[in-house]
């Protein structure tokens, strides 16, 4: 089997696990609902502000990629590992699931995003530059967050020190994306807007590099 | 013993040197206050300058001063009157006219002493006249020339506004963050031997080296910190370079929090070895590429110039390049003496 094959089978049976198991993907998407519904009570009942908008936005998206990436190694348990360590290549183990993630993390900020427009109204301006932070966005988080669910899955008490771990690394891409989607909202005129879109596709780059080196020596146990 | 341990001799040598002079070589002699600020052609001013560091009762009757225009054009000082060491009196009779072609001009001051050397206020006096005479003024100013400027005190680190004496902070704050590179850098090399051999002695050096860069990184944002009180106004004022530092430290923390996690050794080695690499290759663009790319206060970055040029004087260099070698000496003995200490443990674990 070469590269691509494997990858596309390990997507299918991503999307086929995901679609069969409803409760994990139907949890997710009840969360983003309770946490918009939460937000919008708590903060923004007769208040326009941009700014807390997009911050909102991103926290909540944070917290919502988290909870679903969390599980993209802890559903794999020893015996599949050996199973894919006799059958596969480790790259297209991460890459599938680097892919997976970024698709799902896109479509739950989509999500998101048609919710907060729903409840508490839509305050994006610029629908392209907006929908190119989700990607980038998407794109980092879902790299960020499934080498670190690498790491954390060998250890017990795994949720915890996924956030741990990961949440340092994700200051710097929180803030150029909440950067970026204020410039979106048209609530400032930003001349640096290339520079941010260049720091963050820099850091999704070497996030991805690091992660597609450093997964071979993770994954055998 | 004295073979294997020359450089930590010298370490203490080098930081003993660094601490001494850093901190006992005085300031360049400066201009610290000069008032009035704003001038009115035509009239007999006294201006009250105060001085740093300045010997001015020394020097009294052969202390000269000029107000300089633009394109070498000045005036000297008619009447020097020395209160103090650091109050002086300077006495100018400014003529009718400006050599200027504008009713606002701004003027240097010149002041020069056998003792403190010559000092320059730049820029920092405001000249008004009431109507334009460029000829009648150009005239005027030409009476006097400066000439035969005095050098000052060699020994000496260079007195620069808002700095002043947190300059020293240059043999503190940056060979610290020297250090805790190339430790860091060290590291990183212990982690890839570990990955390719397998080696659980690289696993252990790869901590003694993160604890003692993690400490020496502290010590980095600490010094930082206070310097930031006297010269941005506070300790922690939210600057990118500030916040990419506080994150760089949380990703070392995480470091020792993961190898917590783990009770197999193999295992722990193992993951945290990746996670160093990944650590490491975070904390080179949080800390030395987005602050450089976005606006922030620190020297070297978001337009400001690093220091270099006329800010690190050959006197600093003396002081500056031993300090960046001894406190990375320092900090790799500490680093050997963390992972004798871990090796021990160890082998009490082990009997």
């Amino acid at each position: 089997m070469n590269f691509f094959t494997q990858i596309g089978i390990l997507l299918r049976k991503e999307l086929v696990l995901e679609l069969r198991m409803g409760y994990a993907i139907s949890g997710i998407l009840l969360y983003v609902l309770s946490t918009v519904f939460i937000v919008y009570a708590a903060f923004f009942q007769g208040v326009n502000s941009p700014m807390l908008w997009v911050t909102l936005f991103w926290i909540i998206m944070l917290f919502a990629s988290v909870n679903a990436i969390v599980k993209s190694f802890v559903q794999e348990n020893g015996a599949r590992q050996l199973y894919y360590y006799g059958l596969l290549d480790p790259l297209a183990v991460i890459v599938s699931k680097m892919i997976y993630n970024i698709s799902l993390l896109f479509f739950l900020s989509l999500l998101t995003w048609a919710a907060l427009a729903f409840i508490v109204g839509n305050k994006v301006e610029e629908f392209s530059a907006f929908l190119l932070a989700l990607f980038l966005g998407s794109a980092g988080f879902s790299i960020l967050f499934t080498f670190v669910a690498a790491i954390s899955s060998k250890a017990d008490n795994n949720s915890t020190l996924l956030a741990i771990l990961s949440f340092p690394l994700v200051i710097p891409i929180l803030m150029t994306l909440i950067k970026l989607s204020v410039v979106a909202t048209g609530m400032l005129e930003d001349t640096g807007v290339g520079k941010d879109i260049g720091i963050l596709v820099a850091i999704d780059l070497v996030l991805a590099g690091l992660t597609l080196v450093l997964y071979p020596f993770l994954w055998r146990d | 013993m004295i073979r294997q341990s020359w450089w930590k001799i010298l370490a203490v040598v080098i930081l003993l040197y660094t601490f001494l002079a850093g901190l006992l070589i005085p300031l360049k002699p400066g201009i610290a206050e000069v008032t009035p600020r704003a001038l009115q052609a035509g009239t007999e001013v006294e201006l009250t300058v105060t001085g740093y560091n300045s010997y001015y009762s020394k020097a009294k009757n052969e202390l000269r001063a000029w107000l300089k225009l633009e394109g070498d054009v000045v005036l000297k000082a008619a009447r020097i009157e020395v209160v103090n060491d650091r109050t002086m009196k300077l006495h100018f009779n400014l003529p009718q006219y400006l050599p200027s072609d504008s009713k606002d001009d701004a003027c240097s001051l010149i002041l020069d002493s056998p003792i403190d050397g010559a000092i320059v206020l730049p820029e920092g006096i405001a000249l008004t006249q009431d109507s334009v005479n460029l000829l009648e003024g150009k005239k005027l100013w030409s009476a006097d020339k400066m000439d035969q400027l005095n050098v000052g005190p060699k020994l000496t680190f260079p007195y620069r506004s808002v700095l002043y004496e947190t300059i020293r902070n240059q043999y503190f704050h940056v060979p610290l963050w020297f250090a805790m590179i190339f430790l860091f850098m060290f590291s990183v090399n212990f982690s890839v031997r570990y990955l390719r051999k397998y080696d659980p002695d690289a696993d252990l050096r790869t901590l003694a080296l993160n604890r003692a860069g993690f400490v020496f990184g502290l010590l980095g944002t600490v010094t930082g910190a206070i310097w930031a009180k006297y010269t941005w106004g506070a300790f922690w004022s939210w600057d990118v370079k500030q916040n990419m530092t506080a994150v760089a430290l949380l990703i070392y923390s995480a470091y020792f929090i993961l190898r917590g996690a783990f009770q197999d050794e193999e295992k722990k080695a193992r993951l945290s070895a990746v996670y160093n690499i990944f650590a490491f290759a975070a904390l080179i663009p949080l800390v030395f590429v987005i602050p450089r790319m976005t606006d922030s206060l620190h020297p070297g970055n978001g337009g400001n110039p690093a220091f270099g040029g006329e800010d690190l004087d050959n006197t600093m260099r003396m002081v500056f390049y031993p300090a960046g070698i001894g406190w990375t000496l320092l900090g790799f003995w500490i680093a050997s003496v963390a992972y004798r200490v871990e090796k021990l443990q160890q082998k009490l674990l082990d009997a």
